[in-house]
């Protein structure tokens, strides 16, 4: 069949987020602010998200970025995507989807992940990174705060920045 | 996750088959609903009558993809179920014991067949 390597290299974590669509896209799209929902990351542009921005996830002091890529599409409140690359590992970079959808039992939220290089570390990475940020950005749009395993990652944000390679420093990594 | 939805999860995941769809979704995402009945002795409605629940419950999701319905599995639900009675610090200690469940297991059964 046509289209299965494609349908291979691909994953969907989907959730019913209990708020209002504009309320899931502005918490889903926040720059220059820690994220609980993505590893307490904060999403750095030299200009706002906008298709052909470049975008890095970087820590809350700015010293390194864990994820870089490329703003493909970005249409508010619908759909989001863009490349993502770990800066720590040599792999290609993947696309990540996010699509809202209002329905009358709440927002659904889907995010897609695609061409997920297989049997490497960014494919284990985005495995358990879906089921995170899905989870953990319901429970933040809807009551105002991270799931425990969120909290934990903004905890722990400051300890982590001691094992992080040198090859994550937020200067290889221009935007 | 309301008590309704959390009931759909585990009535979806307390049946041997739904549990090995999931498996087989999640082995080959994207699979079309004829390929994964192919797997299965029993008939193509009744895989379907057990997808439908399983999508009820939100662990599959499928996309029309021209005649074709490709079958995805959603693990957000099973995340929001460790969510309610996990937290970061005893997952890694449950998954610690767990793996070393694992490793034991798998090296005596190497044993066993070894004698």
């Amino acid at each position: 069949m046509s289209g299965d390597a494609n349908a291979e290299g691909r994953a969907v974590y989907k959730v019913l987020i209990d708020a209002p669509i504009e309320t899931v896209w502005n918490t889903l799209v926040k720059t220059d602010e820690a994220l609980p929902f993505f590893f307490g990351a904060v999403c750095d542009t030299a200009d706002g998200l906008k298709p052909g921005a470049k975008m890095r996830m970087v820590t809350p002091n700015r010293k390194f970025a864990s994820v870089v890529g490329e703003v493909l599409e970005f249409s508010p409140p619908h759909r989001y995507v863009h490349t993502l690359k770990f800066t720590q590992w040599d792999d290609a970079p993947c696309t990540v989807t996010y699509e809202l959808n209002e329905t009358p039992d709440g927002v659904a939220f889907l995010l897609i992940t695609e061409n997920v290089p297989a049997g490497t570390k960014t494919e284990k990475s985005m495995a358990s990174g879906g089921d995170f940020i899905t989870s953990n950005l319901k429970r933040l749009v809807e009551t105002g705060g991270p799931a425990f395993s969120g909290r934990m990652v903004m905890a722990l944000g400051p300890l982590m920045a001691l094992f992080t390679p040198k090859a994550c420093r937020i200067e290889n990594w221009p935007l | 996750m309301t008590n309704d939805d959390m009931d759909a999860v585990f009535h979806a995941l307390a049946h041997a088959t739904r549990r090995r769809i999931l498996d087989l979704v999640n082995a080959k995402p994207g699979q079309g609903v004829g390929e994964l009945a192919s797997a299965f002795d029993v008939s193509r409605i009744a895989v379907m009558n057990h997808l439908a629940v399983l999508e009820q419950a939100g662990l599959i999701h499928s996309e029309k993809d021209g005649r074709t319905r490709r079958l995805y599995f959603n693990a957000a639900p099973i995340q929001m179920i460790q969510d309610r009675w996990m937290s970061a610090y005893s997952a890694r200690w449950a998954g610690r014991a767990t793996a070393l469940k694992y490793a034991a297991e798998a090296a005596a059964k190497r044993q066993e067949d070894e004698e």
